[in-house]
């Protein structure tokens, strides 16, 4: 593999989808001489037209720029049926996925991530452990300009991020005085988000509008951070490219892609090697998609856990108000703070497993839209403006992060009538909370609700985890995640995983994923670090395995 | 049905908004933040999705007495009602004076200084966090 004419019919590599791990292959690849395409279904955004620099931005954050796809309703998103979900999905299908909404949390997972199985009897081991992941992270931590600041006690030590830490500001000081005075972990957190000038791009300005689109282009969005390198390099990209199907020969190998143009067009991208990125929902709505002869249930489902164990991070809050101002419509969000006191397992709270906390500023006065039907006395009237009195400025959140673990029953279908603009079938979303998640809220929720109580709080809104699944496609479903994880498990036995530890899936030597799908559990923390991480591991393989790569004739 | 927002619109428009935001201490009612001129027009230009909902309801509310629309509009459609306070909030809070009165100078940009020593390592504040030492589970061997 590797010795294709460049601009040839048949690329080195095809990678779908432009998010974050896309990204990182296609640059590694290109800078290693490989004929890389990436075909997107979404545009290249404009940073211009993002709104945190104007009046509008709370307005405009609940519809054309709001997280989840149902909402925005645009016709580069496709349509997910998750009537059947306790969670609603997140994601934003453009030139650099969802890191042009994320918020930028660089985590790290902790060494027990990786061995679940064997510390709790839960759940499977990684195939690899975090020291092996170590390298990948420090030198991710450095693509992507981390701020933050080593030492962190609930790692092992190892190399501090490469920029400063941003501002803890009034919330994260608040925030962290409450810790101490319970005795408990808390430290500045990373984000990838420029605290000084860094690679081209513009430092943080406490905006907070990180995770509707950064105005100052200080966030790690990867169409800043990754895209241009590979470009650079001769990546071909090609935007508003909806892959139908992948492609295979007699022989079982991956030879293309088929994928529809906005003109219309069917169109055929073929390659030696495929690399699928569409996150942990879209791609195994791809995989499922592409049934053959040789693959009557989905490409690579010869284990039949495409799709299966997906993760989705169930998130719960709880929000403190004070009487001071706090000034806590500035960011980061980012976050400033994170606790992970209570991360690990303790079998005497009744469940397995924990949640990484992490503080958030509570933005402006408008907040999400008005709930239809809310008691007119409660919501209008001299209410609407106590309710300002009681929240604005003065609040800021304790996010909890619960790890959900992999459960078969959890998962992607492809929904038997509902499509997307072009007529690909469209995912539809099974997943219900387990006990373990419940009782792992319940606890979690329970002791922020000490520390906004040690921090001072005079009132304290609790936000557990969401089970109105009529609320999903409303503006107001921002009490989730868009962690997509687990539907095409990492393994080392192909009858129970779909790709090896290399993202390589067991069934199609040269067809690969290197998204979230891979996780094996989800951990507590925000994904996308460990994402590139993983990614960065897998294409740094596939670079340094070329010669002994298996392609289509 | 057209489209258009005409004056008697508006009028019953700034009505309802009143109800829903009246005076309070030393904000003014949604009215004196002129929310059914320029910034109605604005809003559902920006977000004409509002559009439907939020002329059903203030057709329905047209020629009735404010409060008593609104509160009946909450039962019989609270999504127009809802549509319609979504609006009357945003033009509220995009109005300057409203803003200087409770505050909010808007996601402003506000330059940080990376170098400067922050306060929880001049104060010690971290300390104890350091101090109490490894929280992790490392791999097992």
């Amino acid at each position: 593999m590797g010795s294709s004419d460049k601009g040839g019919k048949v690329a080195d590599v095809l990678i779908i989808g432009a998010g974050a791990s896309g990204l990182v292959a296609a640059k590694h690849l290109t800078m290693n001489g490989f004929d890389v395409v990436c075909l997107e279904q979404g545009q290249k955004v404009d940073h211009g037209t993002f709104w945190g620099d104007k009046p509008e931005f709370d307005l405009m954050t609940q519809k054309l720029w709001h997280p989840n796809p149902n909402v925005r309703d645009l016709e580069s998103d496709y349509p997910i049926d998750t009537s059947e979900s306790d969670v609603p999905i997140l994601m934003y299908n453009a030139v650099g996925g969802t890191t042009i909404l994320f918020g930028a949390h660089w985590q790290r997972f902790m060494p027990s991530d990786f061995r679940v199985k064997t510390l709790d009897g839960v759940a499977d081991d990684w195939p690899f452990t975090y020291e092996d992941l170590e390298p990948y992270y420090d030198e991710m931590d450095i693509e992507v300009g981390v701020s933050g600041l080593g030492g962190d006690p609930c790692y092992p030590p190892g190399k501090a991020p490469p920029l400063p830490p941003l501002p803890l500001g009034k919330i994260g000081i608040k925030a962290a005085e409450g810790m101490n005075k319970l005795g408990w972990h808390w430290w500045p957190a990373p984000n990838s988000i420029a605290s000084r000038p860094y690679e081209g791009r513009d430092p943080c300005t406490l905006r907070g509008t990180c995770r509707n689109g950064c105005v100052e282009g200080a966030k790690a969005s990867f169409d800043l951070t990754h895209l241009p390198i590979a470009l650079k390099h001769g990546l071909r990209l090609v935007t508003g490219a909806r892959v139908r199907e992948i492609l295979v020969n007699d022989a079982g190998l991956a030879t293309g892609a088929v994928y529809l143009d906005r003109n219309g067009r069917e169109r055929r991208q073929l390659a030696q090697a495929i690399i699928v990125c569409c996150n942990g929902v879209g791609t195994p709505r791809i995989l499922l998609a592409s049934k053959s002869a040789k693959f009557p249930d989905g490409l690579a489902n010869s284990s039949g856990l495409v799709g299966k164990n997906l993760m989705l991070h169930p998130y719960c809050a709880v929000v403190g108000h004070f009487d001071e101002c706090l000034d806590s419509w500035l960011g980061p969000a980012g976050q400033p703070i994170q606790s992970m006191q209570f991360y690990e397992t303790d079998p005497r709270r009744g469940f397995v497993r924990g949640a990484k906390w992490h503080v958030l500023p509570t933005g402006g006065p408008l907040g999400g839209p008005p709930t239809p039907g809310a008691p007119f006395d409660e919501a209008w009237g001299e209410a609407f403006h106590r309710e300002r009195e009681r929240t604005f400025g003065c609040s800021f959140e304790w996010g909890i992060l619960a790890e959900d673990l992999p459960e078969e029953a959890n998962r992607v279908e492809l929904d038997p009538t509902l499509t997307d603009s072009d007529g690909v079938p469209s995912p539809r979303i099974v997943y219900n909370n387990s006990e373990n998640t419940k009782r792992l809220s319940t606890f979690h929720l329970a002791r922020a609700k000490e520390a906004m109580e040690a921090s001072g709080a005079v009132d304290v809104t609790v936000r557990p985890p969401l089970t109105d699944r009529s609320q999903h496609n409303t503006g107001a479903s921002l009490l989730a995640t868009g962690h997509l994880m687990g539907t095409c498990k990492m393994g080392r036995d192909p009858a129970t995983s779909v790709v090896n530890e290399w993202g390589q899936a067991h069934d199609v030597p040269n067809l690969f994923i290197f998204d979230g799908s891979v996780f094996v559990t989800s951990s507590g923390f925000n994904p996308t670090g460990t994402i590139c991480a993983v990614a960065l591991r897998s294409v740094r393989h596939l670079i340094a395995t070329r010669g002994d790569q298996k392609v289509a004739a | 049905m057209s489209t258009m927002i005409d004056d008697d619109l508006r009028s019953t428009f700034v009505g309802l908004a009143d109800v829903l935001i009246p005076a309070y201490k030393t904000m003014p009612p949604a009215s004196g933040a002129s929310v059914g001129g320029e910034p109605l027009d604005r809003i559902l230009a920006l977000r004409d999705d509002l559009r439907e909902a939020f002329l059903r309801g203030v057709r329905a509310a047209a020629g009735e007495e404010p409060a008593t629309a609104a509160r009946k509009m909450n039962e019989e459609d609270p999504e127009a009602l809802a549509t319609i306070g979504l609006i009357a909030a945003a033009a509220y809070y995009m109005d300057p004076d409203v803003r200087d009165l409770i505050g909010y100078p808007g996601q402003e940009r506000r330059p940080i200084d990376p170098d400067a020593p922050p306060d929880y390592l001049q104060n010690d504040m971290l300390k104890p966090v350091a101090q109490r030492g490894a929280i992790y589970r490392p791999t097992p061997t």
